[in-house]
């Protein structure tokens, strides 16, 4: 068992949460959505598992490398 | 290292059969002595640390039987009390001639398994700056290879010498001199500090080992002794931080083998030197291909990205692709690719990463990337999609205008042809650094294209403060106002106004680009050689 930590890569605002702590989750699926100089930035799994922790919600602010959510698998 | 009875003096006073035989089998001797490098045990803690040694790099990185080995025989001989030499330990410098894809190059390395790759005192330096192996890219204007895993010279030095050099006693002067002729290469294959590390710097390209090299100005002991801070060797100088976050090696390898291919990749773009012209290979992709799905790659919702990368390889030959410094920079793509078999050099805005906004690290690395293509005559293709510089308390922390600006400088001094091609967005300045004003200046663009001073999203808010704010209803105001000003926005209008030269259908890109590419052949052979270098950039 082990965690994944999945981190921002831009500087940006949380727009939309796709999924919820618990949901399965494949290589590449869209974990939320950022905003980022007007753009959607998805964020997407790294790795398979379960979404164990979601560390932010819709309107939160977000810095480059800070942790968005934990993968657990 | 082997021990043997030999006399080389008396050999040489004997009759000539028999010093014949000697001579041969003092040279034998000597060879096998290189051969065995620093003995067995350090060769096993080379392969236990995960490290090829100096001459298996040689071998995986070279075209086989090419290697051509000079200064053989450089090391510290030891003699019993009768003169006769008992053992040799080889120099700590591997270096000669080979091929990679056929064609000679100069590489050198340090050999860590002899004394941990350190500065080796000789009548001439075999590697390192101003050593035999960058004399010999010089002269016979070749590229260049260093395979380095050393950390340099050691204040021990000073002992031997009785005094204490002065900086630059080894200069740099040929190693910068270098990258004005030829290629040059670095891997980076242990820890590097020192001349070594300088070395890597001064290169058109360079890799490092993931988890099993590192690169710094200074040591973990240095900054305990001189910060007061723990740091182990892999946080300060791995390719986490060295490739990813500071760009100081271009590349990062999962292997050292892998490393090797990179610097086989890379130097199948390069001409020789800066005399000739980047090698041609031939090309089964048809030039005329045509691609539908590029019609539909640019989604029509503004705020959604799309991969650039796909968009790169749905244009240009297929097959390998070269993208330098993936994991830095990432609002730009930097690659080198083929057109019908010619090299070129693709600058392509990465929507995916701060919507492809041009940062400070991006500006260095697009700056870098137009640097090399213009020294070795390389064209260059803009896919623009740029919405302009980063904006953001980090970014001017960051310097990003004066580094932007930079690049707008740099790509205004290109010498070599450039193609700009607007997949999206080309806004303000950080667009001018998509376009070369002082040359022909040719601007393709896709239907999807927009461009401007600055985007109407923001750039309305700014001009209309007043009418906004004393509006009824600020937020539909401004909308409004948006929508008004998108409509003059459209490309065709810039087209019709020959401000922008020629629209194209995306799927007919890579002709288009192709058709243009082999235009440009002819400029670039009337203007080989070294390029002149004006100005201080900003």
């Amino acid at each position: 068992m082990s965690i994944t930590n999945v981190a921002s890569e831009v500087i940006g605002s949380v727009w939309k949460v796709e999924m919820s702590v618990g949901d399965t989750v494949k290589v590449g699926d869209t974990i939320m959505i950022l905003e980022s100089m007007k753009m959607e930035i998805p964020v997407e799994a790294p790795v398979e598992g379960t979404l164990a922790e979601l560390k932010v919600k819709p309107e939160d602010s977000v810095d480059e490398d800070q942790v968005l959510c934990t993968i657990e698998s | 290292m082997h021990n043997r009875e030999l006399n080389s003096e008396k050999a040489s006073a004997d009759d000539n059969e028999t010093a014949g035989s000697s001579i041969n089998e003092e040279l034998h001797f000597r060879r096998v002595s290189a051969l065995e490098m620093g003995g067995a045990e350090a060769i096993e803690r080379q392969h236990a640390n995960g490290r090829l040694t100096v001459r298996e790099r040689f071998s995986e990185l070279t075209d086989a039987d090419s290697f051509r080995e000079v200064g053989t025989l450089g090391g510290s001989g030891e003699y019993d009390e009768n003169n006769k030499l008992v053992r040799v330990t080889p120099a700590p410098y591997v270096a000669g001639m080979a091929r990679v894809n056929g064609r000679p190059v100069a590489i050198g390395g340090e050999d860590f398994t002899v004394r941990g790759g350190t500065t080796f005192g000789a009548a001439r330096r075999k590697g390192g700056q101003g050593g035999f192996i960058e004399d010999l890219a010089h002269y016979y204007k070749i590229p260049l290879v260093n395979l380095i895993d050393g950390a340099g010279g050691t204040v021990t030095s000073a002992k031997r010498r009785g005094y204490v050099a002065f900086p630059g006693v080894h200069g740099f002067e040929r190693s910068v001199q270098l990258l004005g002729e030829v290629p040059v290469v670095s891997a980076v294959l242990g820890t590097a500090a020192g001349g070594p590390a300088g070395r890597a710097i001064l290169s058109h390209f360079s890799v490092m080992v993931r988890g099993t090299s590192q690169i710094f100005a200074a040591g973990p002991p240095v900054v305990k002794r001189s910060l007061g801070r723990d740091i182990d060797k892999e946080e300060l100088g791995g390719a986490a931080t060295a490739v990813d976050k500071a760009g100081t090696i271009h590349n990062a390898a999962d292997s050292e083998e892998e490393a090797l291919d990179q610097i086989r990749q890379f130097l199948s773009y390069m001409p020789q030197n800066v005399w000739e012209m980047p090698p041609v290979v031939p090309c089964d992709d048809p030039v005329d291909r045509c691609e539908a799905a590029l019609r539909d790659i640019v989604p029509e919702k503004r705020t959604q990205p799309y991969s650039m990368h796909d968009l790169i390889n749905l244009v240009v030959d297929k097959g390998p692709v070269f993208e330098i410094q993936p994991t830095n920079g990432k609002s730009v793509i930097t690659s080198l690719a083929r057109l019908d078999g010619r090299p070129v050099g693709i600058v392509a805005n990465n929507p995916k990463f701060y919507s492809g906004a041009m940062d400070a690290s991006s500006a260095h690395k697009q700056i870098r990337f137009m640097e090399l293509c213009d020294t070795f005559h390389i064209p260059l293709v803009f896919l623009v999609d740029v919405p302009g510089f980063m904006v953001g308390l980090k970014a001017e922390q960051e310097a990003t205008l004066r580094e932007g600006m930079r690049a707008v400088y740099v790509a205004g001094q290109l010498t070599v042809p450039t193609l700009t091609l607007v997949i999206r967005k080309c806004y303000g300045m950080a667009g001018m650094a998509t376009c070369n004003k002082n040359d022909i200046d040719l601007k393709l663009s896709w239907p999807s294209g927009e461009w401007g001073s600055l985007p109407v999203e923001g750039g309305v808010a700014a001009a209309f403060r007043r009418d906004i704010a004393n509006s009824a209803d600020p937020k539909v105001r401004e909308k409004e106002l948006e929508a008004e000003l998108r409509a003059y926005a459209s490309p065709f209008r810039t087209a019709e106004a020959f401000a922008v030269e020629e629209i194209i259908d995306p799927s007919e890109t890579r002709p288009i680009l192709c058709e243009y590419i082999a235009l440009a052949e002819g400029r670039l052979k009337a203007s080989l050689g070294p390029k002149r270098k004006a100005g201080v950039s900003p």
